[in-house]
């Protein structure tokens, strides 16, 4: 029971350390998985599968990002928790990825109940500070947020994991084999949902095909994707020594035409 | 205002007020004391102390009433939010020194450039750089090695602090006045379509790295070792079924359906093709 307790603790720090840090210091994206499982992995003894757990949630929650405060999952604590079953509770790592996806889903929205919902609270208090001219009261509100919001964090994450340690592992033991090699097989799935939700932010007709491109020189050539981005940066550089020519060809046609009235044919002809 | 100044031409005092910012703008995002309805409006103030304490000293009713301006909704980009944290800068030095300035177009400017600045840089350090970051450290990482991670870091943070750090100077010294005049060029779309395909490329190969399906359906055949259901998918294009499924899951989301849903979908499809003995 006491290695339990332990284990909830370090846990609920390494989140912390991740997740608080992260906003304290400028997004340094501390709290993706890839770094909070190496954080959890370390703390909990294995930082070598920390990492590892951490990679491959990294790739499933790759669209997991917060722009604009817009609810989408809270990928940190999802890999918290992942750490924790492999390590703690000796789950199946596939297993242990799958379970860990919708702790993350329900995270992100505990994340919107507390800074969309719950923090409006503050508003009118900033206000009264601005109204008074009160800096040191607009400084502890600020700062006092973040304590308050990753305080809870913390402790949500305490709990859970105290609590969910022995459930969980009772859980995945009564699980058939045949569901387990279907998380298995999700695993190698979900990744995609979260390129998805990249290239969607990318993507339009003109440019998809650069999408396949990357595909299949990863696919067919088995390139290192530092390799596939030195690709890219070649190909960019063409592109915008084109797209610069050809501004520039439009401008001084803009200005001809303006000059003279010989240049219209040449306009009208070239569009 | 609207003359460009040169950074190198910044007096010390104002060196010292900008790197203040710029250490400051780091914990922009970390209370988000406004809720949904200020977000990070509170944090702005606190950034921007160094220049609102230096020009409204003597001043008590022009400092109050440059809190009670700012305590508005802020949200931009944290690397290229310190451009508009810069410009207001030199703005609120102007007011303070010119009567006839209008302090309205302060938040009248900083509201326009929420827009436009965010969608840069969300698209630029969210779905680019991170992207690359990423691509670099999984591909370390799923071998357990530490490297994974700090590189991860590494990709990420260099670019994204320098930007924090000369946006900051070039919103004091540039105005608002840059950003027009680079939008009107077309160099900002160049810029955006350049960063989208290195992005899209590498989207696509992690898709290729990272997306796994193997089917374990197998043909027995007379006489010969049983032909597999993958090889079959194999010999007509590689990769078949997981550049399908990021494609219709991409094609689900422009159709606006919720992308926790598309996850919890997914999920069930592989427990269903796995009770089908497909996976």
């Amino acid at each position: 029971m006491e290695s339990s307790v332990t284990t909830a603790l370090l846990a609920a720090l390494a989140y912390y350390i991740c997740y608080a840090g992260n906003w304290m210091f400028g997004q340094c994206m501390i709290e993706r998985p890839i770094v909070v499982g190496m954080v959890a992995g370390l703390f909990l003894g294995d930082m070598r599968t920390g990492i590892m757990v951490g990679a491959a949630l990294e790739a499933i929650f790759m669209g997991a990002v917060n722009i604009g405060g817009q609810v989408s999952a809270e990928p940190a604590s999802a890999t918290v928790f992942a750490v924790v079953f492999v390590l703690s509770s000796g789950i199946d790592a596939d297993a242990a990825l799958t379970l860990a996806v919708p702790i993350g889903v329900l995270m992100g929205f505990v994340s919107m109940a507390i800074n969309n919902v719950a923090f409006n609270a503050f508003v009118p208090f900033i206000d009264a500070a601005a109204e008074r001219d009160d800096v040191k009261a607009i400084t502890r509100i600020n700062f006092g947020a973040w304590g308050l919001r990753f305080g809870i964090f913390a402790l949500i994450m305490f709990f859970g994991v105290l609590a969910g340690q022995e459930a969980v592992s009772a859980l995945v033991s009564g699980i058939p084999d045949v569901v387990m090699r279907g998380f298995k097989a999700a695993g190698g799935f979900m990744p995609a949902v979260g390129f998805a939700i990249l290239a969607k932010m990318l993507w339009s007709k003109e440019l998809a095909p650069y999408f396949l491109l990357g595909f299949i020189l990863v696919i067919y050539l088995q390139l290192p994707l530092i390799a596939v981005c030195a690709i890219g940066i070649v190909i960019v550089a063409a592109v915008a020594s084109r797209d610069m020519d050809l501004m520039n060809l439009k401008k001084s046609l803009k200005n001809k035409g303006t000059a003279s009235s010989e240049s219209d044919e040449v306009e009208d002809f070239l569009s | 205002m609207s003359d460009i100044i040169k950074k190198s031409d910044l007096s010390p005092e104002d060196k010292k007020m900008l790197t203040k910012i710029f250490w400051r703008s780091f914990t922009i995002f970390a209370g988000r004391s406004g809720g949904q309805v200020r977000q990070h409006g509170a944090a702005f103030i606190w950034v921007m102390l160094p220049a609102l304490n230096r020009y409204y000293k003597d001043d008590p009713e022009g400092h109050r009433q440059a809190l009670i301006r700012h305590a508005m909704f802020y949200n931009i980009t944290q690397a290229i939010g310190t451009y508009c944290m810069g410009l207001v800068a030199s703005m609120e030095k102007e007011n303070s020194t010119n009567p006839d300035f209008d302090p309205q177009s302060i938040v009248a400017i900083k509201t326009a450039l929420m827009g436009p600045l965010s969608g840069i840089g969300d698209s630029f350090f969210w779905g680019v750089l991170r992207v690359i970051a990423a691509g670099v450290g999984i591909s370390l990482a799923s071998s357990g090695s530490i490297l994974g991670p700090i590189l991860f870091l590494l990709i990420y943070n260099i670019p994204a602090i320098i930007c924090r750090y000369e946006l900051t100077f070039a919103g004091f010294t540039m105005g608002e006045s840059f950003i027009s005049e680079i939008s009107k060029d077309g160099l900002i779309d160049v810029f955006t379509k350049c960063a989208s395909i290195i992005g899209l490329m590498m989207i696509g190969g992690m898709t290729a790295a990272n997306v796994k399906f193997t089917s374990i359906v197998e043909f027995p055949i007379v006489g010969a070792d049983p032909v597999t259901l993958q090889s079959y998918l194999d010999a007509v294009f590689k990769g078949l079924v997981p550049l399908g499924l990021t494609y219709g899951c991409l094609r689900l989301m422009q159709k606006r359906v919720n992308q926790n849903l598309i996850l919890v979908g997914v999920l069930a499809l592989a427990i269903v093709l796995a009770l089908l003995g497909i996976v």
